[in-house]
């Protein structure tokens, strides 16, 4: 069954490979695992067919723009365009060699808060379709329905920005997102509660965890350095053992470095692997951004970067 | 916060090496008495500063990090400080949301010709530091 939205995607993708518009596409194709997705790389028109567009497609593919050269067709949501929109800032990518295919996105749905709220493996559900702020999974002909806010991922609750700005070929109208600003920062709220000690613990206990196998690194639009400051060895600003105080200077400093670049989009927090809350790191880093500095990562592909701009006057309080 | 006698800080002071060094000097050599327990590293420009240097002298110890520059509009590079700024400004509010005390990290701006201003600073700190006790953020137990 395709809907029309993925018949509009292959015809254009098919489109932009024969006329030779692009050279590659990037974009979704059905995953393994049930209503799991998989990116799609390829030059080949007839894969065009295999795209699809869901309310799962959760990977941020413009992690894979900079590799890819020549012309590249992306297939992205509003959060990933603000993403390429930061590389074109950054200067890492040319505004002429992406043909950006924007998605309308109503949010992502998260398959982990589904399980926990029906009590299921994916495995057992039949089905599972959004409706404006439902969402509906279907059980052995019996159907439960949740209030959107309840099931989407936590940065797209976040989402203030629907609007997609940037694009060369739009899918389809505007998509109306079910925003709870309060929902997605409910974490960051705990934790300022808390004085100091206690969320120093918190976040201690979280990188106690962490292995370091930097998945969060490696899906990070933002983190396109060559080298990373973690595998150089002279010196050695971290040690290559997976110790807590390490983890927790490796994902601090990352947050730090890609301040300004990181949109929330929250990749790094879907790829980990032992379920460290990244996103109340990045969201907060895009709190604390735009109230010194009013500034809102991949919004304004002519501005300056954040860290590249200064004004005379700002901050100043902070300073002796 | 554990009130500790005889309790001295550790301070790690980047300066850069047009004002804030040269200012460190003139407090020197101008017999200004400020405590002895900053230790100084001569940076290139504040705009040096990485997020990853301040973590990492907490991490190996140091009870407080100082980072100086020369007074905004005064960079030698013209814009080296204004950068430095805007990292110091998140990174001090980023800490902050992880657990790490904010007086932990300083900024300061001391020119060349502010010996005197160096002094007072280095004794600010070092007094804020002993009431905050030591470091031990990154201690095992």
């Amino acid at each position: 069954m395709t809907s029309k939205i993925e018949q509009k995607l292959r015809s254009v993708a098919r489109e932009l490979l024969e006329q030779g518009k692009v050279g590659t596409i990037v974009g979704y194709e059905a995953g393994s695992l049930k209503f799991t997705n998989t990116p799609l790389i390829t030059k080949d028109k007839e894969a065009a067919d295999r795209l699809v567009i869901n309310p799962f497609i959760i990977n941020n593919l413009s992690v894979f723009l900079k590799d890819i050269g020549g012309k590249v067709g992306v297939v992205a949501k509003g959060c990933d365009i603000r993403s390429i929109v930061s590389l074109i800032q950054d200067k890492q990518l040319a505004r002429e060699n992406v043909v950006i295919i924007g998605v309308p996105c109503a949010g992502i749905i998260d398959l982990d808060k589904i399980e926990k709220l029906m009590g299921k493996d994916r495995d057992e559900l039949d089905d599972i379709v959004r409706e404006n702020d439902k969402v509906i999974v279907t059980v052995q002909r019996s159907k439960k329905e949740y209030p959107a806010k309840d099931v989407l991922i936590d940065s797209c609750l976040a989402c203030d920005q629907p609007k997609i700005k940037e694009y060369d070929i739009l899918l389809d109208e505007e998509a109306t997102v079910v925003c709870d600003d309060e929902a997605s920062r409910s974490l960051i709220k705990k934790l300022e509660a808390m004085p100091p000690a206690q969320r120093w613990e918190f976040w201690k206990s979280q990188f106690e965890r962490c292995i370091r196998c930097y998945a969060c690194r490696q899906v990070c639009p933002a983190c396109y350095c060559k080298r990373c400051f973690v595998e150089e060895t002279e010196p050695a600003w971290i040690s290559p053992l997976p110790k807590w105080q390490d983890n927790l200077i490796f994902q601090v400093t990352r947050m730090m470095h890609v301040a300004g670049r990181c949109t929330d989009c929250g990749a790094c927090e879907r790829a980990c692997p032992v379920g460290i809350p990244l996103h109340s790191l990045s969201k907060k880093m895009a709190e604390i951004v735009q109230e010194l500095f009013e500034y809102q990562a991949g919004t304004d592909k002519d501005a300056l970067p954040l860290m590249a701009a200064y004004e005379s006057k700002e901050a100043e309080d902070l300073i002796r | 916060m554990t009130q500790e006698p005889n309790f001295e800080p550790k301070i790690l002071g980047f300066l850069c090496r047009w004002c804030s060094y040269a200012g460190a000097d003139l407090a020197g050599t101008s017999r200004k008495k400020y405590p002895a327990n900053i230790r100084i590293i001569k940076i290139p420009c504040s705009g040096r500063i990485d997020p990853l240097l301040i973590i990492r002298a907490l991490r190996n110890g140091f009870d407080g990090v100082l980072v100086s520059g020369c007074h905004p509009g005064d960079c030698h590079y013209q814009t080296g400080n204004y950068r430095a700024r805007r990292r110091i400004a998140i990174t001090k509010k980023f800490l902050e949301y992880m657990g790490i005390e904010p007086e932990r990290l300083q900024a300061s701006w001391v020119s060349a010709s502010e010996g005197g201003k160096f002094a007072e600073v280095v004794a600010e700190i070092t007094a804020d530091l002993k009431k905050l006790g030591p470091n031990r953020l990154f201690n095992d137990k």
